[in-house]
């Protein structure tokens, strides 16, 4: 028995991914984000025309959801846990970078701490981590429900610090609820805009190769085990608590991170801006976009910025569609819009087209 | 976490005595009196653990890997204490198990789920595994390996990589088992292993099960309704009833001990000479094919977290 061949330790890849590497297909499409500011080749409607600022605007805000999408990605696809505090730590990526890179001589709306913004976002983001990691503590013992209220309280209460003045706590430079101005960081030779859409497609990349990174390998199986079959980790070795934890820090990282791009782009933060309504938009770009696929937070980001200048005038109606598409999202693409060509290729009329053909092309993503 | 490779090497099985203790161990749920003074030694080799159902033989098993705390009594693994451990730690310390319904990630392919029993041995954090540090891929590799060769014992190899949720009933259990014995563990913990499989799996498994544990010197001790199977397997046996040791000792011994046959096998059965024994009829048919839903969800109502310090009681 043992000196028959053994079968490869590896899963065999498809024919496609062997000649186009997933880290190949991955970067060429960061590289062709990247260019597109240059190109002008998306003509279908002018919400992402990436020749005008209004477009790459908008593409910088699909930039910084996705990449709250990816962590809260891992944290509810993979590790199954339903924390609900992302909004909140979104609100502390866009103060706590906005408050720390202000200068400290301005006037009241725009006071700060000096710091370099590439110092103070960093530090604002392993914050954030180390916030999620402590509340995971507490919150890793609860289940379902119970998480989800706990960890929303904690969102709201980032919030609610946020809203506090002077007066309360000297030295937040929050401005309170009125707002606070957010200090621009300049890539030298770009524009504004150009700069918040390369340091968001940045954040982006970042995040998402550290994804494929650490879900293709040992940490995504550890999640997944964590999620499917946590009373029987134990007997593995393996900690649910510590790795629920882990989720909940990493997720909490590129929360603050996205806030902070988020931050950059709108240049102005407001504290009714982080409120619950920030976290349905995160569960539609999620949901919408698919649970624990790759590409699924960047589509649905895509997919909400897209509804939300659509439906700008009224805000009403964002909210009835929005409602509307997570419900038949739920239903018709349990999955997301990323596992479509999967659930085409899984349905019965394209196995039975591709009995007719042979063997069909993978085109998966 | 710990780095330190406190791990039994299995790989160096000469210097394994392993053996297990359990001393005095009581349990309650509530007033519910489940194990009531047990004592029970296991040494290298098979042994088999049997009962009624409801006896408390998974209370046991739950008692040495952590997940059922007693209120009295001890449980020693080469004479060091279990019961202060985490569940974690006791992996570490050489402990494996498996349970009566196997718990596979479904959407995971075999080998992505035979990986998981491997994971406490790995040296490399994640932080090296995100820098794509070439020593950590290295150590996956090797892990494959491990795993592949265990799949292959058990006659998975094949559907290394297909998902675990396409693989019947009892392939899926012999997935289990593989999990549990990559993890080098000097004592196995085998909860009803065989219930559920097809006679060819049963072959698969026994032989597997007989090859690593003569090569390791593994202490296995399986908790098995399949008579025919434990008598045969297993030189030494243990029987439960209510919570205590009725009796213990050799198979012939075990199955014509007047106890056990008044309290699990029935007087239908009967033991021949040289062990081999006969169902003819009686008790032992009506507890053959029972649903363990009882056991089971005396699992998932303890369950408390990881480092143990919190016991939930059934209501």
């Amino acid at each position: 028995m043992t000196d028959q061949a053994l079968p490869s330790l590896y899963p065999q890849k498809s024919s496609l991914r062997r000649a186009v590497p997933e880290w190949a297909s991955t970067f060429a499409i960061f590289i062709f984000l990247a260019l597109l500011p240059w190109m002008h080749i998306i003509g279908w409607t002018d919400i992402f025309d990436s020749s005008n600022n209004f477009g790459r605007g908008n593409l910088a805000f699909v930039f910084a959801f996705a990449v709250a999408g990816v962590g809260f990605n891992l944290l509810v696809g993979y590790s199954g846990t339903l924390g609900l505090a992302i909004a909140g730590l979104f609100a502390l990526g866009a103060y706590g970078t906005a408050v720390l890179s202000a200068p400290s001589d301005a006037r009241e709306a725009l006071a700060g701490y000096d710091w370099p913004f590439f110092i103070a976002l960093p530090v604002i983001c392993i914050a954030a981590a180390i916030i999620g990691f402590l509340v995971g503590f507490p919150a890793a013992r609860l289940k379902g429900f119970f998480l989800a209220i706990a960890t929303l309280a904690l969102g709201e209460l980032i919030v609610t610090i946020i809203r506090l003045d002077e007066k309360v706590w000297d030295g937040l430079k929050t401005n309170g609820g009125t707002g606070k101005q957010v200090p621009q960081f300049r890539v030298p030779g770009l524009d504004r805009i150009l700069s918040v859409y390369m340091l968001s497609l940045g954040a982006l990349f970042i995040t998402m190769v550290a994804y494929v990174v650490l879900t293709n390998r040992r940490l995504g199986r550890t999640l997944k085990a964590v999620r499917d079959i946590d009373i029987a980790t134990g007997p593995l070795g393996i900690s649910s608590t510590y790795y629920k934890l882990l989720a909940f820090g990493i997720s909490a990282f590129a929360a603050a991170l996205a806030g902070a791009m988020w931050a950059q782009n709108s240049s102005f933060a407001n504290p009714s801006a982080f409120r619950t309504r920030l976290l349905v938009f995160l569960l539609v770009v999620l949901i919408v976009g698919g649970v624990s696929r790759k590409w699924g937070p960047l589509i649905g980001a895509i997919f909400f910025v897209f509804l939300r200048q659509k439906l700008q005038d009224t805000q009403k109606l964002l909210f009835l569609i929005l409602g509307i598409t997570l419900i038949l999202a739920v239903l018709i693409l349990p999955n997301g819009i990323a596992a479509l060509p999967k659930q085409l290729r899984d349905s019965r009329w394209v196995k039975d087209l591709q009995r007719r053909l042979g063997t069909l092309t993978d085109f998966s993503l | 976490m710990s780095v330190v490779d406190t791990a039994p090497s299995g790989a160096n099985p000469t210097g394994a005595t392993a053996s297990l203790a359990v001393e005095d161990l009581h349990v309650a749920f509530g007033g519910n009196r489940v194990l009531i003074g047990v004592d029970l030694n296991f040494t290298p080799g098979f042994n088999g653990l049997i009962g009624p159902n409801g006896a408390g033989k998974t209370t046991v098993f739950n008692v040495i890997s952590g997940y059922v705390r007693s209120s009295e009594g001890a449980v020693r693994l080469h004479g060091e204490e279990l019961l202060q451990m985490s569940r974690t730690q006791r992996v570490k310390a050489g402990i494996g198990r498996t349970f009566q319904a196997p718990r596979l990630i479904l959407d995971a392919t075999v080998m992505e789920n035979t990986l998981l029993g491997r994971h406490h041995l790995f040296r490399w954090g994640h932080f090296a595994e995100l820098l794509l540090l070439p020593q950590q891929r290295r150590e996956e590799t090797e892990a494959r390996q491990i795993c592949m060769e265990m799949l292959d014992r058990f006659g998975l190899a094949d559907v290394a990589h297909e998902e675990a949720g396409a693989l019947s009933l009892g392939s899926q259990k012999l997935v289990e088992v593989a999990r549990a014995m990559v993890a080098n563990p000097t004592v196995v913990l085998l909860d009803e292993p065989a219930a559920g499989l097809g006679a060819d799996d049963v072959t698969v498994l026994l032989r597997g099960l007989r090859e690593i544990q003569a090569e390791r010197d593994l202490c296995v001790i399986i908790i098995e309704h399949d008579l025919q199977l434990v008598t045969s397997l297993c030189p030494k046996i243990s029987v439960l009833h209510f919570g205590e040791i009725i009796s213990e000792g050799s198979p012939e011994h075990v199955t014509s001990d007047p106890a056990v046959i008044e309290a699990y096998l029935g007087h239908g059965f009967e033991a021949e000479e040289g062990g081999e024994i006969h169902e003819v009829e009686g008790p032992l048919s009506e507890h053959h094919h029972i649903d363990h839903v009882e056991e089971e969800s005396s699992l998932e109502e303890v369950w408390t977290d990881d480092d143990g310090t919190e016991q939930e009681e059934p209501s």
